[in-house]
């Protein structure tokens, strides 16, 4: 079996049921961003605490891919999740074709391989709609 | 600072693959601009050069010495830009400062790209460079992906119902693709001329929910302008150009501009600079070559630049309100959509346009009548670029 590496180190952490995104809350005025960065966005302050984000949230916004990528066959989905913080993430999207997709439907974070490399499977973070609502 | 003039403009055909070098084909565009400004390239006193993706198109890097040693402008300084599809208008944008700053008194600047030649799988591929690698490459975005989330976002926004907003953003393609077919330097020139709702519609779906029709083509060409002080320019030309406002914009991947969605709050600020610079308002704006690399980006952006109120545009076209004619006349080249999208000559491309339709000189189905105040509008990556350019008659 190969071996699962993360497709970038720090953006995520774990990769099960207790799996997170990592992102930052700015001390000084409590805005959240994802993914970390040196300076907070909204005051420009540069003392952020790393915090792991929620794990479900709602679909922002959508669209099915009918042109190939480097690493994804179409059809495949990918969607902005708006988190309960307030922070809007980027992703794939799987369990489309089961569960249609609609804006503001409950999402849930999950950890799957994302394509193959020759020694390793490369893995990273997917949305799927839920089955038990959302946040 | 000094007033600054386009003195000259020169263009090659935008087209898809064909088999001149980006040197030869920004030789092509530079020697028309040069000439038509009475000059020679002896009297340029520098180079701009927009390019993006020459290194991956035909494993040419530096092509903007090469370049200019290939018009003759020998020993001067020669310098490339590079953001994205705003490449060549920032290259334009900033060789304007040198003028305006009295340092140069005449400049080219410009911009070449060969995205046709590429091919759709390079194309995407290399495209797609332009968002964030370290999250949104990974996940599988592709720009049409993210005008499609746009479009959901718009609708959902402006509580239109997406069915009648893609027969909205259909009028978008339509309009375009009528000015680019009486466009010879047009891709689409003498085609699709007869496009109907019901045909952009029913094209193959590239990114639900947009389709072939709504989305602009891979291009090949070059564009280019002279820029001279005022001093200059009134011994050159009668019909002088200004470069009278200008802004530029920088912000990163489209999310964080997520609040403001589907708006694009770089493009905002952009042209609030270049309208306070130019003293003018939207309303002032008798044309504006903008960018529809998609359709629902037009809309977009027609709001933003403050020609439309926000969820309106998709009205504003089919009443005809975005063509000429109507309050603002909106890519009478036929835009990225039909005239062709070469992505680091585009915003090069634009002023070409707004510059010529200002002296008259187009083909008369398409002149703007008395056009006196241009306007351009170029984005770069997923909203992370964007800049602005007004000009004016100066007769
Ligand atoms: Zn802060």
């Amino acid at each position: 079996m190969k071996t699962g590496v993360p497709f970038r180190e720090g953006l995520f952490q774990g990769s099960d049921e207790k799996g997170s995104l990592l992102g930052a809350r700015c001390r000084q005025c409590g805005q959240i961003i994802f993914p970390r960065r040196e300076a907070c966005l909204n005051c420009l302050g540069n003392d952020l605490e790393l915090i792991q984000l929620s794990r479900k949230g709602k679909l922002y916004s959508y669209t099915i891919v009918h042109m190939p990528s480097e690493h994804f066959e179409p059809p495949y989905a990918v969607g902005w999740i708006e988190l309960p913080e307030g922070v809007k993430i980027f992703s794939q999207i799987r369990g489309w074709q089961e569960r249609p997709l609609e804006t503001g439907m409950d999402m849930a974070l999950h950890f799957e391989k994302l394509w193959d490399e020759e020694e390793k499977e490369v893995v990273g973070y997917v949305f799927r709609p839920s089955t038990n609502g959302g946040a | 600072m000094k007033k600054v003039a386009v003195v000259g403009v020169g263009e090659t055909k935008f087209s898809g693959p064909q088999d001149m070098t980006e040197v030869e084909l920004f030789a092509e565009a530079a020697m028309e601009a040069i000439t038509e400004s009475n000059l020679k390239p002896k009297d340029i006193k520098a180079l701009f050069v927009g390019n993006a993706l020459g290194d991956f198109a035909e494993g040419q890097g530096m092509v903007q010495s090469l370049a200019a040693e290939n018009i003759g402008c020998l020993y001067v300084p020669a310098t490339r830009y590079e953001g994205a599809c705003a490449s060549a208008s920032m290259a334009i944008r900033d060789a304007c400062m040198w003028v305006a700053s009295g340092y140069y008194d005449i400049v080219l600047a410009g911009g070449v790209e060969r995205a046709a030649t590429m091919g759709t799988g390079l194309a995407t591929r290399t495209f797609a460079m332009f968002s964030d690698s370290r999250y949104e490459y990974p996940a599988g975005i592709t720009f049409p992906a993210v005008f499609a989330m746009l479009t959901h976002l718009y609708a959902d926004t402006y509580k239109i119902p997406l069915q009648k907003l893609r027969e909205q953003m259909a009028r978008v393609s339509i309009q375009s693709y009528k000015h680019g077919s009486v466009n010879p330097r047009a891709q689409f020139y003498g085609k699709n001329a007869d496009m109907t709702v019901e045909k952009v519609l029913g094209s193959f779906v590239v990114s639900t929910p947009l389709t072939l029709h709504d989305c602009c083509p891979f291009s090949d060409g070059a564009a280019a302008v002279v820029l001279a002080s005022e001093e200059v320019a009134s011994k050159l030309t009668g019909k002088p150009v200004y470069v009278t406002g200008t802004g530029q914009s920088s912000c990163g991947p489209l999310g964080n501009q997520s609040d403001y969605l589907p708006r694009i709050r770089a493009r905002e600020i952009s042209s609030q600079r270049a309208y306070e610079m130019a003293g003018v308002k939207p309303q002032d704006i008798d044309l504006c070559e903008l960018h529809d690399c998609f359709s629902i980006a037009s809309l977009i952006a027609a709001e933003s630049l403050g020609f439309f109120d926000y969820g309106t545009a998709g009205e504003a076209w089919e009443k005809g309100e975005a063509d000429i004619g109507g309050k603002t006349a909106v890519n009478p080249s036929g835009g990225l959509k039909s005239k062709g999208h070469p992505i680091g000559a585009t915003g090069a491309g634009q002023v070409y346009e707004v510059v010529r339709q200002l002296r008259g000189e187009v083909e008369p189905e398409r002149q703007v009548p008395d056009a006196k105040i241009g306007m351009t509008d170029t984005l770069g990556g997923d909203g992370g670029t964007l800049v602005n350019m007004i000009f004016e008659r100066g007769w």
